[in-house]
């Protein structure tokens, strides 16, 4: 059971495909292993059983049959529960959405279903992707499986915590202002943002529509390049959406970073905020092993990052409240605590600063953008500190702002987070590595390359 | 304290908020102390010229794109 359970999407395709591993074998181990481990780590909203088995006995049966669809066929996943699945809620993690029931796949679900994978369930968020760690709400918060009782990050929780869990192999997740990075760095995955307009955000209930994108969430590098394989293309119908060719995200994965131009934010954790010191440690360590296999890695300097926070929350806060204000209008005793306080924040900006913000916007864009063209990629923290406590609230509300992810919601650029290392208690440690536009095949070749070296990708928590 | 209250209900009232109790009340009060920090910080040297114009794009000729 063990080697199932944190079985990857590659490894586990080519059994599938050899027919050595059953699709029916698979979900059902997985489908068992969730259903022990989530009453202490509540990674699902709701395990979707039934339909999950059905998928798999028709994968089984499409395989025997000669008809193999992709390295995703067969392959166990979760939504995190803004995401429609048809014919399922999609609640937001939120009692004011207990009874919305998806009429229709979103895009990405749609994606993924053709492409042959097991939707096992819908995975906890954080409140509308905006309120948490919450206790206040229908279902409990999930837990991270790397300490004792630790926050996952957010706001895609569930999708990091049942990764890293053993308890599926692939998880989408939503970012706005580092969702998906987040509980990637704090739960020892791997997380993409893809380049803004890359992926449909289509029937994924928004934060902000400016800043939303939709990213793939799996333990090693090769898997994500698999996942976002399946997720990334053109959705006429999602204004965002670009029309922009799809590269294969495997074909460099192997290349290696010899000649590479890497740049180094380091004033962002080392000047603009002081990260703890073994995750600013563990970054010069990554620059060094980058160095190490070839690449050319140097300082650059962007903006100071509060220039990039100021920004992303005011533009989040302006846009979540036009999404909610009639929700709160007529139900804001619905609202769990932390989701109504950072959606009233928008209640109270003006349009003027709403609009100022959006200039800033473009003036980042431009500026970040220009330092980018002298470079292949860059790297920097994602998370300024390792995890805390899940039930300390003032820690929890005091690591959220202390990261570097903001930045790249507002140039869109495409942003992978990676484990690299841990802290003497064992707490996960991470890098973010940031690309041009349209380039997440170069940051999955640098990040393969610094998996390769360091292996941090195949250590798990000590789950039973 | 009541005045203050009145004041805030005021506010919520201006955005649309007429059913919060005493504590979204409280709430609405720190949303607007951490506006004002939050808009102090934006530069003061934005010009309209910066304009994103993000929100509006008319469809090509023939395009399906909504």
């Amino acid at each position: 059971m063990t080697d199932l359970a944190f079985l990857g999407i590659a490894d586990a395709a080519v059994l599938i495909r050899a027919r050595k591993l059953s699709p029916l074998d698979y979900a059902q181990a997985l489908l068992e292993r969730s259903t022990r481990l989530d009453s202490r780590y509540h990674a699902f909203i709701r395990l979707t059983r039934d339909l999950a088995l059905a998928a798999a006995r028709a994968a089984e049966q499409e395989i025997a049959g000669g008809h193999w669809r992709g390295p995703l066929h067969g392959i166990p996943c979760g939504l995190k529960d803004i995401i429609d699945c048809a014919g399922l809620p999609t609640t937001a993690h939120s009692k004011v959405l207990v009874d919305n029931v998806a009429r229709a796949d979103a895009p990405v679900t749609a994606r993924l279903k053709a492409a042959g994978a097991i939707v096992m369930g819908k995975l906890a968020t954080h409140e509308f992707a905006i309120g948490g760690p919450s206790f206040d709400l229908p279902w409990p918060p999930a837990v991270n499986p790397w300490g004792g009782n630790h926050f996952p990050g957010g706001s895609s929780s569930g999708s990091g915590v049942a990764l890293a869990a053993g308890m599926l192999p692939a998880a989408l997740g939503t970012d706005t202002g580092g969702s998906v990075r987040n509980p990637a760095s704090m739960c020892g995955i791997t997380g993409m943002k893809p380049t803004y307009g890359r992926v449909s955000r289509r029937g994924v209930l928004p934060l902000a529509y400016s800043l939303d994108h939709v990213g793939p969430m799996t333990r090693t590098v090769r898997d994500n390049a698999l996942l976002l394989q399946v997720l990334a293309g053109h959705d006429p119908e999602d204004p965002s959406s670009a029309d922009v060719p799809v590269p294969d995200y495997s074909a460099d994965l192997e290349r290696g970073v010899k000649g590479l131009k890497i740049g180094l934010v380091r004033h962002f954790y080392a000047e603009d905020m002081q990260a703890h010191p073994a995750q600013a440690q563990a970054l010069d360590q990554a620059a060094e092993v980058l160095r190490g296999l070839g690449a050319e890695v140097r300082e650059i300097r962007l903006a100071p990052l509060e220039d990039y926070a100021t920004c992303t929350r005011i533009i989040i806060r302006c846009e979540a409240f036009a999404i909610h204000r009639r929700w709160l209008a007529e139900r804001p005793g619905d609202y769990g605590q932390l989701a109504r306080q950072r959606i009233l924040d928008g209640a109270v900006v003006s349009a003027a600063q709403y609009i100022d913000a959006l200039r800033l916007r473009g003036r980042l864009t431009r500026r970040t953008l220009a330092v980018f063209a002298g470079v292949d990629a860059a790297l920097t923290a994602s998370s300024m500190d390792p995890t805390c406590r899940i039930d300390d609230a003032e820690a929890c509300a005091r690591l959220y702002p202390r990261q570097a992810r903001q930045p790249f919601n507002i140039t869109g650029q495409p942003a992978l987070a990676i484990p690299a290392g841990f802290t003497q208690d064992g707490l996960p440690l991470s890098l973010q590595l940031i690309g041009q536009p349209w380039q997440e095949a170069m940051l999955y070749r640098i990040a393969r390359a610094y998996e390769r070296a360091t292996g941090w990708t195949e250590r798990h928590p000590p789950v039973a | 304290m009541a005045g203050n209250n009145d004041t805030l209900r005021e506010a919520a009232a201006r955005a649309g908020l007429d059913k919060l109790d005493t504590d979204h009340l409280a709430q609405l009060e720190r949303a607007i102390q951490s506006a004002r920090e939050l808009g102090d910080k934006l530069p003061k040297d934005l010009h309209y010229s910066e304009e994103l114009a993000l929100t509006f794009l008319l469809p090509a000729p023939g395009s399906k794109k909504p």
